[in-house]
């Protein structure tokens, strides 16, 4: 990802970014496929949980 | 045997109708009166924006759907609600205008004995001066909107092609106006779309929010848990926009839109502008403009409905200070009080408040988001009006059994940032409850086990999935009943 500088001091100079490593495992299929489960997971239970 | 009218064909509507119909006998009616013929689902509309879907994977018609299970179908605008009947009829009715082109503008009325409005949201563009399709902003906020956008898109994409820079201003088009979430997920498509044509350096995108901190969402914002801290979604949010090197303006209420100028106003009272060659802005959202009628003929429509137009149901709506809000304001079972065979789920009904804190600029503007109540939560209330309607058909007066207050519920955002089975991305955002509850959780106000914030491409199939699950389930194909909200 080509990131324009910023101007020191301003607001958009203060937000973290991803490292090459974070950049990696965001698009590693294996490792995504087990968060795409465990997503899964969480939304069901998000809303099973949010009714009666 | 009973009537339900549905008004309304939406997601909350269309659960509504579906449910209604399949676990109550035949021997009564549902009917389901809507202006649109097609079902749509709303959320893939982005990705309809960028070209990378067309309309008609969005949308289905709903005539051949609802015939085929036994749902009456009027194409049809609703005009009025007449709970108390009148002199000539004891049971009360609806009036509507019919909108399907053999019968365009004949008005009919239809009595009920439970009555579903699911009208959604008035996409309230009059709101703002210059805003909106046909004036000089683009929407996503409806299928045909969101082709709109795509083709102009693809003129300001062809302008980079030939050299020609271009700014693109994505937000909120109102002091307001909701859906942040929407709005947000259109910039980083469209980031992506230029990105990968390799335009990076003609473009200048700019995020122009009512939230007082990006993040909000119109929902207060969240904690989530992120890198070994327990972080906001303000970080979240401005992590990905300074990734994907879009400048943000917060704080802002679109005031007017002049062409290829924005006027704003922010909380320090400023009037300020900023240009724009492309520029999609989510309206303020209304009532749809529904009146209601005493026996007499009285106009009662200030006892059904809030002064946006919003369905009153049972919720607190004594006027209160932020300080003082509470989780038990939010309604839960989506049923007014005066007339208890009328029930609003969805973005239909008022909200006793809102869930970010009001913001007052200097010269008196409210400038915030009010609450967002799309998608998932508007299909679990679709579902719980249309469970505690059958109890009550099958089973008379009682205390309604089914809940779903939006203080007990969570909701999954999942707010795309690109397109591929290998190159999509997202971000996914979970929170629960939706509305705060400091009572339960006096931290954070949520759970911090179930309110989360990822990046990757499992967040792009997990939408990608449910645009798929989703239509299967509206289009009422095998087992759509065991499909969550």
């Amino acid at each position: 990802m080509n990131n324009r500088p910023v101007v020191p001091y301003s607001e958009e100079s203060y937000p973290p970014l991803p490292t090459n490593k974070t950049l990696f495992w965001r698009r590693f299929v294996p490792w995504q496929l087990v968060r795409f489960l465990i997503l899964n997971i969480k939304i069901l239970r998000i809303v099973a949980g949010g009714h009666s | 045997m009973s009537t339900i009218v549905v008004l309304g064909a939406g997601i909350s509507g269309n659960t509504a109708a579906a449910f209604l119909r399949k676990k109550l006998a035949k021997k009564h009616k549902v009917i389901v009166v809507a202006p649109n013929s097609y079902y749509h689902w709303i959320p893939s509309n982005i990705w309809v924006g960028v070209g990378r879907m067309t309309v008609d994977q969005v949308r289905f018609k709903l005539a051949p759907r609802y015939k085929k299970v036994g749902i009456e179908f009027h194409q049809a605008l609703a005009v009025s609600i007449h709970p108390e009947g009148d002199s000539d009829h004891a049971k009360p009715f609806i009036k509507a205008t019919y909108t399907l082109p053999e019968k365009q503008g004949e008005e009919f009325m239809l009595e009920y004995d439970f009555l579903v409005n699911a009208t959604g949201p008035k996409l309230n563009f009059d709101a703002t001066e210059g805003l909106g399709p046909g004036k000089n902003t683009v929407s996503v906020c409806s299928y045909d909107h969101a082709a709109h956008a795509w083709e102009k898109l693809q003129e300001a994409i062809e302008k980079m092609k030939n050299g020609q820079k271009q700014r693109f201003v994505i937000g909120t088009g109102h002091p307001m106006a909701t859906c942040q979430g929407a709005a947000f997920e259109y910039i980083l498509n469209v980031a992506y779309e230029i990105r990968k044509r390799k335009l990076t350096d003609m473009a200048e995108l700019v995020w122009l929010t009512n939230e007082f901190e990006l993040g909000d969402f119109g929902m207060g914002g969240a904690h989530i848990k992120r890198g070994g801290y327990i972080t906001s979604t303000r970080v979240f949010a401005e992590s990905f926009l300074r990734e994907n090197n879009i400048h943000w303006i917060k704080r802002a209420g679109v005031k007017k839109v002049e062409p290829g100028l924005i006027h704003y106003e922010n909380l320090e009272g400023e009037n300020l502008s900023v240009p724009f060659d492309f520029a999609m802005l989510i309206p303020g959202f209304a009532g749809v403009g529904l009146k209601a009628f005493g026996k007499d003929n009285t106009d009662i429509s200030s006892r059904l409905f809030a002064a946006n137009g919003l369905m009153k149901v049972d919720a607190d709506y004594t006027p209160k200070a932020y300080e003082d809000w509470s989780v038990n304001d939010w309604p839960e079972t989506y049923r007014n009080v005066d007339f208890p065979n009328i029930f609003a789920p969805g973005i239909a009904f008022a909200p006793p408040h809102g869930i970010s804190k009001p913001m007052t600029s200097k010269n008196g503007t409210l400038i915030y988001p009010t609450p967002p109540r799309t998608g998932m939560p508007s299909g679990v209330m679709g579902k719980i009006t249309a469970l505690n309607i059958i109890r009550l058909v099958n089973k008379g007066e009682h205390e309604l059994k089914h809940r779903a207050s939006m203080g007990r519920m969570g909701a999954a955002c999942i707010i795309s940032a690109g397109y591929g089975m290998t190159k999509g991305a997202a971000a996914t955002m979970t929170v629960f409850p939706i509305v705060p509850d400091f009572e339960k959780y006096p931290d954070y106000g949520r759970s911090i086990g179930y309110t989360m914030g990822e990046a990757g491409l499992a967040g792009h199939w997990l939408k990608w999935f449910m645009h798929y699950m989703f239509m299967h389930k509206a289009k009422g194909y095998p087992f759509w009943w065991l499909l969550p909200e």
